[in-house]
């Protein structure tokens, strides 16, 4: 573990203050947003990378704000799990700015708010992969959720403010209960330090109210099934930009806090529930599908098939083997990229014929190449068909799974991956197939066909470089999550 | 029982009525009314047990607080700006309850 | 005797605030008209600032009082004057079913049983903060750890607000032009010169809350939501911003706050300490730098948010 004191650039402070600068200097020019908004979205990335370098150089990073250090200043806290989280943010922003720049030049959605409110979004998900300590986690989780909700309302149509309206009551109920969890744990053990808490948590009732208050909080705000009701309105309703940045890592930015709770805050206690979420998890993967297959609109279809990937994320709290973290962790990657991919094919489609009615898709494989092949190439990966990034992480899931004789598991997963080729199948399939009438058709900018490509691309070739995240996933990881010979 | 208990468990009753008025009642304003209860509740649970440090109260949850008031006041605005465009591009001052049930 | 007197004096008093506490609560909520529930919830922040009082937390109550109870209150009565009827009764309500009243009850139970089981007597970080008190920079504990031992906290909350009126801004219609709104305003010369005595007097109150902030509660917080209370007071009275100051000075204004408390939390960076590690000898007038900025943005702000619209730049927006 190093002290990043010494270094005369603490990365890890500039991953969180320089998009919030660019935050404020984008509402200060808004003419000159798009501009600073992507210079913005470079700077973070160069920032994040060289962030990935000192933590490959040095290990785990803890850097005491202010230099007060724990229990009473603000900890920051890198490892090589919240690294992962960070470039996956990192490279999805970057694709998603780019997108940005195409479509909201003929949006007719409010393009304002979008990049200060984006960039004030990556300041909540940077500053909640980096923190150290919960109260300051619950600052960064409304900053995130806050800054959520006004981007879904940017779309500005009915549907798209009820679904916010929706979104942000659930997302304020999250977070007052994990309020409740940190006042509950301040009281009890006198910090709100994670590593500190780590070492002083026993079981008494105040941890085992804490924990559950915690876990539903994330779980509400992860949508996970039953709790999912607020996510298709909210993200199929939402801009594609945001949609995307909703699916690949709003969602993500609340299972990795309850990852760093289970494993830093509760280790001693927390293993009780795992079987419930495993079940929970399950049940999410047939349902969301289910839901998926039954959608006649693109965007909800998608947003559905959030629901169902997502139940995917919660099965290794079930398996319970360093295999299966793995796969998990794996699996928030892959979804990442593909997902942000195939919200950004589903925007072209729905820009470029006005519409997303998945039975008049209308030949859009021919007339849209290169956004068709994204989304062909995102359904690989969440099919988890080789070679995709979703390949990798449900073949350590299966391999957990079978390896511990937990037949159950692994024929959940072999359904699931069965209905999200039939709902990926659906809508290829009508994209071939000519519509009895034909549709006008507005041209879409090359910005979103090619970084919707992109990212779909990323997905795949994050299945051919495995063993990059794996290493890095082990930096610093909870024990669990590093096996003994992968 | 202790001044500091006392008010503690009034904080879990505020949390438990914000709870229920926010689940039960259709009207958005009055939503957003018990999401603002329940915070209070929470924040009275938050420095009521900092009382429990003898003669001078512990600062740290107070302060908590004060972050936690202006972040729920923030949020507040920004549900109500909502529930204004909501309002004027329905009509109604409710979400369809049957719009959530898939 | 006299003590034991006091002391169960004392104990019905705060039962007393504890019960009106979940009465005003459950009143508010339940409301047939939407209006007297605003009123009440305003009332139950006035005597949730007198248990902040009894809780010996003087600046979450002046905070509560300011914020809580005045500036939410004004933003839901301004919200409720735009929406089409104020009138809900009887209120619109889900039938509550068994499931619901079984959680509710279970997690009464389970919180209260948490609650009880803690230790009766507990120092938390209050030896810690008083230990570090003289490296703070200033003399009062809340705004010590506020501005300093959790700094980064209220960096956050200072972009949270921000986020609020960017979000406000992009869902707002953008406003009339000035002199429609003024000659929709008829304001009686009694109300403007009172109001003219008013301002100037909430600033220095402001101020004075500002300055006090470092060695009493106050603070940065409780001093911009007088400044706040001063800009609704003027907006209610007709006053609006000047179409050329409505650009882009009324943008810095508003993330002057921000702007500032990063650009101090790197600067001391530069010799090579922490983000926001602020050198002894000057911590006291970086802190009052930060809270002058954070201040003005604060009240600048929350006024904003009252008005509910951009201001328009007269003809070219």
């Amino acid at each position: 573990m190093i002290e990043a004191s010494g270094t005369p650039l603490p990365w890890i402070v500039w991953v969180i203050l320089l998009p919030l600068i660019g935050a404020m200097l984008c509402f200060l020019w808004p003419r000159q947003g798009k501009t600073l908004g992507l210079l913005t979205a470079l700077a973070t990335l160069l920032a994040v990378i060289a962030l990935y370098f000192q933590l490959l150089d040095g290990g785990v990073i803890r850097y005491a704000v202010g230099g007060w250090g724990a229990p009473l200043g603000i900890a920051l806290y890198a490892d090589g799990l919240s690294m992962l989280m960070l470039l996956m943010s990192a490279l999805v922003g970057v694709g998603v700015s780019l997108y940005a720049l195409g479509y909201f030049k003929h949006s007719p959605d409010n393009p304002a708010g979008f990049w200060p409110l984006w960039l004030l979004m990556w300041t909540g998900l940077n500053g909640l992969f980096v923190a150290g300590d919960i109260f300051n986690l619950y600052v960064t989780l409304e900053l995130l959720g806050l800054s959520a909700v006004a981007l879904v309302a940017l779309a500005a149509s009915r549907d798209a403010l009820g679904g916010a309206m929706r979104y942000l009551f659930v997302s304020l109920l999250g977070s007052l209960c994990y309020l409740i969890g940190v006042a509950l744990l301040y009281h009890a053990y006198g910090t709100v330090d994670i590593a500190l808490l780590g070492t002083l948590v026993e079981r008494n009732p105040a941890t085992h109210v804490a924990l559950g208050l915690m876990v539903v909080a994330m779980l509400l705000k992860s949508a996970l099934f039953p709790l999912h009701f607020w996510l298709p309105p909210a993200h199929a309703s939402a801009p594609a930009p945001v949609s995307a940045l909703l699916s690949a890592l709003v969602v993500k930015a609340s299972f990795y806090l309850l990852l760093r709770l289970w494993f830093d805050v509760f280790s001693t206690v927390s293993m009780d529930l795992g079987m419930v979420l495993g079940v929970l998890g399950a049940a999410a993967i047939v349902w969301g599908s289910v839901l998926a297959l039954r959608q006649t609109r693109l965007k909800l279809l998608v947003a559905y098939s959030t629901v169902a990937q997502l139940g995917y994320l919660f099965l290794p709290f079930a398996l319970l083997s360093p295999l299966a973290w793995q796969g998990g962790v794996y699996f928030v990657l892959s979804h990442a990229l593909a997902k942000a991919a195939m919200f950004m094919a589903a925007g072209n489609i729905l820009a470029f014929g006005g519409h997303d009615r998945i039975a008049d898709l209308d030949r859009v494989a021919q007339r849209l190449p290169i956004t068709m092949t994204a989304f062909c190439l995102a359904g690989v990966s969440l099919m988890g068909l080789p070679p995709s990034g979703g390949f990798i992480a449900k073949w350590l899931l299966l391999d957990a799974a079978l390896s511990h004789d937990q037949w159950g598991w692994a024929v959940m997963m072999m359904i699931g991956g069965l209905l999200a080729a039939a709902y990926v199948f659906k809508v290829v399939g009508f994209a071939f197939t000519q519509a009895d009438a034909p549709h006008d058709a507005q041209p879409v900018s090359p910005f979103m066909e090619w970084s919707a490509l992109a990212l779909a691309v990323c997905a795949i070739l994050l299945g051919l470089n495995a063993h990059y995240p794996l290493e890095l996933l082990a930096i610093g990881g909870p024990v669990t999550f590093v096996s003994p010979s992968p | 029982m202790s001044t500091p208990l006392l008010y503690a468990l009034a904080g879990v009753g505020l949390c438990l009525l914000g709870l229920y008025g926010l689940i039960v009642y259709a009207h958005l304003l009055r939503k957003i009314l018990a999401l603002n209860i329940m915070g209070s509740g929470v924040f009275l649970i938050l420095v009521a047990l900092a009382r429990r440090s003898g003669d001078s109260p512990d600062p740290v949850p107070h302060a908590m607080v004060i972050t936690g008031i202006v972040v729920a006041v923030s949020a507040t605005a920004l549900a109500l700006v909502l529930l204004v465009r909501f309002s004027a591009a329905t009509g109604r001052n409710q979400l369809d309850d049957d719009e959530h049930s898939p | 005797m006299g003590a034991a007197m006091t002391e169960a004096g004392l104990f019905l008093l705060d039962l007393l605030l504890v019960l009106t506490l979940l009465c005003l609560a459950w009143w508010s909520l339940a409301a047939t008209d939407l209006f007297k529930g605003i009123v009440l919830f305003i009332a139950f922040g006035l005597v949730l600032a007198l248990a902040w009082v009894r809780l010996d937390a003087p600046d979450v109550a002046l905070a509560e009082a300011a914020i809580g109870a005045g500036l939410t209150g004004a933003l839901l009565l301004t919200t409720l004057s735009k929406l089409a009827s104020s009138i809900d009764n009887p209120p619109a309500k889900r039938s509550s079913p068994v499931l619901l009243w079984v959680l509710l009850v279970m997690l009464a139970a389970v919180l209260g049983y948490a609650i009880m089981s803690l230790p009766q007597q507990a120092q938390g970080l209050a030896d810690t903060v008083a230990s570090q008190m003289g490296n703070s920079g200033v003399e009062h504990p809340v705004t010590a750890v506020l501005l300093n031992f959790r700094g980064y906290d209220t960096l956050l909350e200072m972009a949270v607000l921000l986020l609020a009126l960017i979000a406000a801004w992009s869902l707002a219609p953008r406003a009339a032009t000035s002199c429609e709104m003024d000659e929709a305003l008829t304001v009686s010369p009694i109300v403007l010169a009172l109001f003219r005595m008013l301002i100037p007097l909430m600033i220095l109150v402001a101020a004075y809350l500002l300055w006090v902030g470092a060695h009493a509660p106050g603070g940065a917080f409780q001093a911009g939501s007088v400044l706040a209370a001063a800009g609704v007071l003027a907006l209610l009275c007709g006053k609006r911003l000047e179409g050329r100051l409505a650009g882009w000075p009324l943008r810095l204004g508003l993330v002057l706050g921000t702007a500032m408390f990063v650009a101090v939390a790197a600067a001391v960076m530069v010799g090579g300490a922490h983000l926001l590690q602020y050198p002894l000898a000057s911590a006291g007038k970086l802190i009052l730098l930060i809270e002058a900025a954070a201040t003005f943005s604060i009240g600048l702000t929350l006024a904003m948010l009252f008005s509910g619209q951009r201001p328009s730049r007269g003809p070219a927006s």
